[in-house]
């Protein structure tokens, strides 16, 4: 039978090399132990020595001296005597090891069986996630190997906050129904002298500048009164009372797509003049349903005014896990009695809602004093800010 | 060539050896061009005579040991040109089925214990098998065959040193080819005699033509006769050639010429026993051609059978690297205690498993007579004399290396090193060879060798007597690594470590030997790779070894006092290393330290962490954290060592930031 010739591996790691040359020519007879040709692999050229006898066959489309050839291929035959060259010059390739799955996986023991949890799994970066998009991490739907919450499912949760349509409805129903359902609902109800806010609202209209909105200065007001009463402020947690860091004010806006209540941040620290700016674009983006799923969430309090509808007075919901919520009516201008004296006035009247898990009435109570008299007479609390930090630029 | 007084048929015999292997390998360098080895070739040929010669002494129970080019050896010994080729083309009917290729041959059936791709261990393991057939009184001879390569390696002078010493039935033979790859042996060695080195160690040696297989035949004869009847070792020298390059495909002719080559071919000893047969009539020429023949046809259907076995199944890829489990019994519920020291309670259970087994025998420095730098042997030289309790030259790699071939060869060596610093001499040995043979050999050969000695730091040491290691020994498949922390674990795990047929690094911290605990008196066994809960609580998981569970314990009492409530578990061994049992305690816990005295850096804490975040990740409720040793070598003055290791104060305050977390 033809013996193939093949291209020889020469060292450890050689998959191809260059054909130098035959050093034999086509025909010639071919003794054990001959040079046959020369073939360079990766450290040098070698005289390939060849170890049967026979003679030499170079078939017409064999590698040319100065092509790189790979280990394996085939570069001619050696005939025995009477022997013709085979036709087809394919050589009988070395069977390769059948292919068969691999043993390496990674290092994959089974998790270890614990007794079943009392909350979803979450990674530790989507807990964080969650906190920094002010969302609530139990929420979300978890989509890891054996439901674990991942970030990805905290950003959709955060995503679908911003929705409008049904997805929106809904979340408001849950949310709705949740507070009805969590909480001890009680609400309050005074009116108060308004003259003094209007006098003000006036004098800004008269300035120029951006002018704040009854819902701007009673937010303002508001925190004012809330650092006074940070029970208020506080929310319901895993069974207790969780005091929240800062004052942040959610206001209700009316939208198409059904209430959103965007958060002013800081509202205790940041001048009147910037919060009417912040909540007027938000208001704005929250129509447009531009709003992030994170400038919805973090409230500690929430204000909503009915006022322009012509209600004075309603039991508002609480926005969970907030502890209280107020609503402001319309302003009137009415006639009442004082220093025994019938005069013409600005009145409002305002509805507190509380969670009477996180507060008692009195103190709740406490608290609509403390904004009734913020109210009657605001001036100083709303001009008392100079321009925020933010204003002050980096110097 | 040599006058000979042998019959015909062993005439004959020798000449069909002699073919038998050159054929075979011409086969397998055509096989190679042809891509059918997949990995490296190195060829007898030219070599012929010395396997032939010495192996025509041998039986399937004397114990051959080889080198990278040890083709001719395993054929010579019985193994099949079938078994042969096969390997080398990576099949399942390979003799190492398919695990090992030209350089890892293994045939425990016919006596053929390896051969190696390090030049150099094969002589200690030689040695080891004529101690096994020195302690066991089988008669068996070790045999090993290496280059002069391997000559001026240390393996050599301790090998032959420690066969000398104790009289070993075991045969040294050199291959001296002239050259170990491209470097002439007249280069590297400063006396030009391999022979003339026996003297050095109280041994005889000669000097002989490596192409005269009679003169081989003859001296091996007499060397073989003197072990076998208690005379001891014995080094041949065979001036030899290799007439192919070091390895198929690679170059010849940068270090030799082709004239050096050619100038050796007409001294092929195959063709010199040819020419003797027939000189001295003892064949036909008819009757040496049908010979060759009949061999030449013996190889082709050896490489026709070789070409259509299967490969091995990939999913076998990992199987054999240890020996399989052994059933352990239940410690008995109401054995008698009694307060034991840690270094009482592993005497006990060496002396009780040394009545047992009579193939259980100690080396080290001063385990004889004196009983051990550690009390380890202490009384156990006069109940079982100098063969069992043998003390050892200070030459860690021969003796470990000789153990690792005791072990091959049915003896159960307990090597005691007093220090674990010391067997840095011998890692390769351990690594390279104890850990891996089971596995090459697919399980056919055992390897029940015990490796114990100290570890630790403290009492100013100093570093060359503090190290800890562990971590190291257990990153690699093949070994059983053990680190008790009290006397109750010790023996019992001794007395396992003892009964597996795996290798084991016993590893006692220094600290502890003088501890005490309540160990039952007669024989029990704690398996591996069970972690003991030291103490069970709620708050946070502790993993510590060895000295640090007795720190973590006492932190563990403080922080009860602080209402912390720690579960301390001590794995016991590293290798196998009990996950489970330590991620079951973080489920409860939600939080993990590890206490560790050896070092952070890719260590046994580095492990566990990576375990539990993958297997546990859910259930942690704070990082892991780690408390290791200093990375460090370890020093001397008592204000700088104590700053290297943790203490019951770092301990403590590394549980309670935790427990913060
Ligand atoms: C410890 C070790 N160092 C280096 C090598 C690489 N190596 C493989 S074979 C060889 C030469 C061995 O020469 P020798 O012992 O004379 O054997 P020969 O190849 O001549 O038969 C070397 C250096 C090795 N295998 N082991
Ligand atoms: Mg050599």
């Amino acid at each position: 039978m033809a013996i193939p010739i093949t291209v020889p591996r020469l060292g450890w790691n050689m998959e191809q090399g260059v054909f130098v040359g035959w050093l034999k020519a086509d025909g010639d007879t071919i003794r054990v132990g001959d040079s046959l040709f020369t073939l360079e692999g990766e450290k040098a050229a070698e005289d390939v020595e060849c170890l049967d006898a026979g003679a030499l066959h170079i078939p017409a489309n064999a590698p040319q001296p100065g092509e790189t050839v790979l280990v394996g291929a085939l570069l001619g035959y050696l005939l025995q005597p009477g022997e013709s060259p085979p036709k087809a010059d394919s050589p009988p390739m070395p069977v390769a090891a059948a292919a068969e799955p691999a043993v390496v996986k990674a290092i994959a023991s089974p998790a270890i069986e614990t007794t079943p949890r009392e909350r979803p799994a979450s990674s530790p970066r989507a807990r964080r996630v969650a906190e920094e998009l002010n969302v609530d991490w139990k929420q979300a739907k978890g989509s890891g190997h054996s439901g674990r919450i991942r970030e990805k499912d905290v950003r959709a949760l955060a995503e679908a906050g911003t929705s409008f349509g049904n997805a929106t409805r809904r979340l408001i129903a849950e949310r709705m129904v949740a507070s009805q359902k969590a909480t001890a609902p009680v609400t309050l109800v005074t009116t108060v002298d308004a003259t003094e806010l209007v006098q003000f609202r006036d004098r800004c209209k008269a300035n120029g500048s951006a002018v704040p909105s009854y819902t701007d200065l009673l937010v303002k007001l508001c925190a004012a009164a809330l650092e006074r009463h940070p029970a208020l402020n506080a929310r319901w947690e895993n069974d207790r009372v969780v005091p929240s860091a800062g004052i942040r004010i959610g206001i209700a806006v009316d939208t198409d797509g059904g209430l959103l209540v965007p958060v002013i941040r800081d509202a205790a620290k940041i001048s009147l003049a910037e919060l009417t700016v912040q909540s007027r674009d938000l208001i704005e983006r929250a129509r447009a349903g531009k709003l992030s799923g994170k400038e919805l969430r973090g409230g500690t309090f929430t204000v909503s005014s009915l006022g322009g509808f012509g209600i004075d007075a309603f039991t508002p919901i609480i926005n969970l896990p907030e502890c209280a919520v107020l609503g402001m009516g319309r302003i009137r201008r009415v006639p009442v009695v004082v220093d025994d004296q019938i005069a013409i006035r600005d009145q409002v009247t305002l509805s507190l809602t509380f969670d009477h898990r996180i507060v008692d009435g009195a103190p709740a109570a406490r608290f609509l004093q403390t904004l009734t008299k913020l109210v009657e007479a605001p001036t100083p609390t709303l001009d008392s800010l100079a321009p925020s930090p933010s204003g002050r630029g980096l110097g | 060539m040599s006058r000979s007084s042998l019959d015909h048929e062993s005439l004959l015999q020798l000449y069909r050896s002699m073919l038998r292997i050159r054929l075979c390998e011409e086969q397998l360098a055509k096989s190679h061009q042809r891509g059918l080895v997949h990995g490296a070739c190195h060829t007898y040929v030219g070599q012929e005579a010395i396997a032939v010669g010495v192996c025509a002494h041998l039986d399937k129970n004397d114990a051959v040991f080889s080198t990278h080019r040890g083709h001719g050896h395993a054929l010579a010994k019985g193994v099949t040109p079938e078994e042969l080729i096969a390997e080398l083309y990576g099949r399942a009917t390979g003799c190492s089925r398919g695990r090992g290729g030209s350089m890892h041959l293994f045939s425990p059936e016919v006596g053929m214990m390896g051969t190696s791709g390090i030049v150099g261990p094969c002589i200690l393991q030689a040695a080891g098998a004529g101690y096994s057939s020195k302690l066991l009184k089988n008669g068996a001879v070790g045999v090993a065959f290496f280059g002069d390569g391997a000559v001026n390696n240390g393996a050599f002078h301790e090998g032959l040193n420690l066969a000398s010493i104790w009289k070993l039935p075991a045969l040294f033979v050199c291959e001296n080819n002239q050259f170990a790859t491209e470097v002439p042996f007249s280069y590297s060695a400063g006396n030009p005699t391999v022979a003339s080195r026996a003297a050095s160690y109280g041994m005889p040696g000669a000097e002989l033509d490596g192409n005269d297989v009679l003169a081989i035949r003859a001296a091996a004869g007499e060397a073989i006769a003197r072990a076998r009847s208690g005379g001891g070792p014995t080094l041949l020298e065979c001036k030899t050639y290799r007439t192919r390059p070091h390895a198929e495909g690679m170059g010849d002719f940068t270090y030799r010429t082709r004239e050096d080559v050619e100038a050796w071919k007409p001294r092929c000893p195959i063709k010199r026993l040819r020419e003797h047969l027939l000189a001295e009539k003892v064949a036909s020429e008819k009757e040496l051609a049908g010979i060759e023949e009949q061999m030449q046809s013996e190889i082709l259907a050896a490489h026709a059978a070789a070409e259509k076995s299967a490969p091995p199944k990939a999913s076998e890829a990992a199987t054999h690297v240890y020996s399989e489990p052994r059933q352990v019994p239940a410690v008995p519920a109401n054995a008698a205690t009694r307060e034991t020291t840690y270094m009482q309670a592993t005497l006990d259970a060496i002396a009780y498993e040394m009545e047992k087994n009579p193939a259980i025998f100690v080396l080290g420095e001063g385990i004889g007579k004196r009983g051990g730098n550690f009390r380890t042997t202490f009384g156990l030289y006069d109940r079982f004399g100098p063969d069992r309790l043998c003390d050892t030259p200070i030459a860690e790699r021969g003796f470990v290396g000789l153990g690792g071939g005791a072990a091959m060869t049915g003896a159960r060596p307990v090597i005691d090193f007093m220090f674990a610093d010391f067997v840095l001499d011998s890692v390769g040995e351990i690594i390279n060879q104890i850990a891996k043979i089971q596995y090459m050999s697919d399980g056919r050969i055992k390897m029940p060798i015990l490796l114990r000695g100290c570890i630790g730091i403290g009492h100013s040491a100093a570093t060359h007597h503090s190290g800890n290691y562990y971590p190291m020994y257990a990153h690699f498949p093949g070994l059983r690594v053990v680190v008790p922390s009290n006397a109750y674990d010790a023996k019992g795990l001794l007395h396992h470590a003892l009964r597996v047929d795996d290798p084991v690094l016993f590893l006692e911290h220094r600290e502890l030997l003088s501890t005490k605990s309540m160990v039952p008196e007669g024989d029990y066994e704690i398996p591996f790779g069970q972690a003991a809960i030291v103490r069970e609580g709620t708050d946070v998981t502790v993993v510590a070894l060895a000295l640090m569970v007795h720190h973590a314990q006492k932190a563990c009492d403080i922080l009860a006092k602080e209402g912390v409530s720690v579960e301390l578990i001590d794995p016991r061994t590293v290798a196998p290393l009990d996950v489970d049992t330590i991620l079951k305690s973080v489920a409860k816990t939600g939080r993990l330290l590890i206490v560790d005295e050896a070092f952070g850096p890719y260590g046994i804490g580095a492990e566990i962490a990576a375990q539990a975040s993958d297997r546990g990740f859910d259930d942690l409720d704070a990082p892991i954290r780690r408390l290791n040793g200093v990375h460090t070598p370890t020093p001397y003055s008592p204000s700088l060592e104590a700053a290297v290791v943790p203490n019951l104060e770092s301990i403590t305050q590394a549980i309670r930031d935790l427990v913060a977390e």
